[in-house]
């Protein structure tokens, strides 16, 4: 095999299999930085994005480039609409009783994309996309465009966090929340926006997964082992650190296959998971302890 | 004894009581504060010196008495209501956030305040000037003392009429703690009263205005600062002889 071989079949699908971690990753270590609680519907939530971009296209007849906001919004309010009605009953309870009922909503949101979309696997585009070579670099457009939209988002947020009084709001509530009530922050809506930024964040996961692969029930669901693997990785509450934990379980995931068998694959997200814990605990750049 | 008796008093607590939970660790705690006055609440470990100050602040359940802030009884009253009336507080420990610069440390605390901050900036690196050079670097890079400082800011950018400080010199060397209170000084001078706990009785009794000894959630002794120094019982019970 070639060193291009390598690249084209196994590194670049690493990147791309990377970039839909990293968005997932950044929303988890949003959660967990935020409101400090480990969201098991995190993969559902994806899940149900992708296939309300689905509904968009087949429904409105729109490209899915048009789709794909339009998913963003939606799932950004069922998540806002999730800890109105759920999460926020058990805000001043022990946080393992959020982290368990986020389990039965990932249930429960997994039976709804079931009953309303079936069991069987959808894709968002028919035929068979040949990649493109530049100089010898093998890429399909959606590949590229994966690429580029997760940098996009992730900047968007990036500036949002560092440059806007809410952004603002939102760290110093990751920072030190008893400090942000005492200067006033009102948490409350500082709950929604992250809901909102983390409902629109899972939304693009599961749209890029099922423009790559295809969309079904459980997509969601196996995603969510090494997307939170990428945000420990990376630091939790960092948003930059999800970014880069994500792209590297995408890539060890895809290379692993040249050693390990595939079947293996999924355990090996576990296995990072649990040396990253054992080796540094705050992540590859520090974040909080767990 | 003649008490500094002040022409108006910006804070008056009269018999709270109060605590944490069920429990009371207030039991009857009366002080005031007039304008542009540094009062300090000094008294032995488990006095409730911080549990009256973070009374004042609706940070503990008020169960009984008032306390009047510029004539507003202000107990029971959530914390973000009653910085916007004019009361910030500087929490003992963890009182910057760490991750942020200096100016985002002073922008959160002006959080609330709905027009331009710049004239708030510039009072606050007025009175501060390490902090203006240091604008940039992370809070929780910071030195001790100057980490202080950026809490003090962060709680002067809304122009607050009293300032409470929990235990300002806790864990800072003598140097430090010299510093912390000649800023102090300098706040009150631009017209913020003060009202501020501490361990380090002595020294802060030498500093402040007016004191306080509470002993066991109650008024044990009250005066001007120069008196409670003076006091015989007051210095071999509570400033270690």
């Amino acid at each position: 095999m070639t060193f291009m071989d390598l690249i084209n079949f196994y590194f670049v699908p690493g990147v791309v299999l990377g970039s839909i971690y990293a968005l997932g990753a950044v929303g988890i270590t949003l959660v967990f930085g935020i409101l400090r609680f480990a969201h098991l519907a995190h993969g559902d939530l994806a899940t149900f994005g992708a296939f309300a971009a689905l509904a968009f296209v087949t429904a409105l007849g729109v490209s899915v480039w048009v789709a794909l906001p339009l998913a963003m919004v939606a799932a950004g309010a069922v998540a806002i609409g999730l800890d109105r009605y759920f999460y926020d009953y058990l805000r001043e309870r022990p946080k393992i009783l959020t982290v368990m009922a986020s389990l039965g909503i990932a249930l429960m949101l997994r039976a709804i994309v079931q009953v309303f979309w079936g069991v069987d696997t959808e894709t968002y585009t028919r035929g068979i996309v040949r990649p493109e070579s530049y100089w010898g670099l093998r890429i399909r457009d959606r590949e590229l465009y994966t690429f580029v939209a997760m940098f996009a988002i992730v900047g968007v947020l990036w500036v949002f966090l560092q440059n806007t009084k809410w952004g603002k709001a939102m760290r110093a509530m990751s920072d030190n929340p008893d400090l942000a009530l005492l200067s006033g922050v009102d948490n409350r809506k500082v709950t929604m926006l992250t809901w909102a930024i983390v409902g629109m964040l899972c939304a693009a996961a599961g749209f890029f997964l099922g423009l790559n692969t295809e969309l079904k029930a459980l997509m969601g669901w196996t995603m969510l082992l090494p997307m939170f693997a990428a945000a420990i990785l990376g630091g939790v509450g960092r948003v930059e650190g999800a970014v880069i934990g994500g792209l590297i379980i995408g890539v060890v995931e895809e290379m692993s296959v040249l050693v390990i068998p595939s079947e293996y694959k999924a355990a090996l997200a576990f296995a990072i998971l649990l040396l990253i814990l054992l080796v540094r605990p705050t992540g590859l750049l520090k974040g909080k302890v767990l | 004894m003649m008490l500094h008796t002040p022409v108006t008093d910006i804070l008056s607590m009269s018999d709270v009581r109060g605590g944490y939970g069920d429990a009371d660790v207030l039991h009857g705690v009366s002080l005031n504060v007039a304008d542009k006055e540094i009062v300090v609440i000094v008294g032995p470990n488990g006095a409730g010196k911080s549990t009256a100050m973070k009374a004042i602040f609706g940070l503990l359940k008020v169960r009984g008495g008032t306390i009047l802030f510029n004539g507003t009884d202000i107990a029971g009253w959530k914390p973000n209501r009653i910085v916007q009336h004019g009361v910030c507080y500087v929490p003992q420990v963890n009182n910057v956030f760490r991750e942020m610069t200096v100016h985002e440390n002073l922008e959160m605390g002006g959080f609330l305040s709905k027009g331009d901050l710049s004239a708030a900036y510039d009072r606050v690196y007025g009175l501060f000037p390490d902090l203006r050079e240091r604008r940039r670097a992370l809070a929780g890079n910071l030195s001790g003392g100057q980490r202080q400082m950026v809490a003090m800011g962060r709680a002067l950018m809304l122009d607050p009429k009293l300032l409470l400080l929990d235990e300002p010199t806790a864990g800072l060397s003598p140097k430090y703690m010299e510093q912390i209170f000649e800023i102090a000084r300098g706040v009150r001078d631009a017209g913020v009263s003060i009202l501020l706990v501490e361990q380090h009785a002595k020294q802060a009794l030498a500093f402040a205005d007016r004191g306080y000894v509470l002993a066991a959630g109650q008024n044990r002794h009250e005066g001007r600062a120069a008196d409670l120094l003076a006091d015989r019982e007051v210095a071999e019970m509570f400033l270690g002889g």
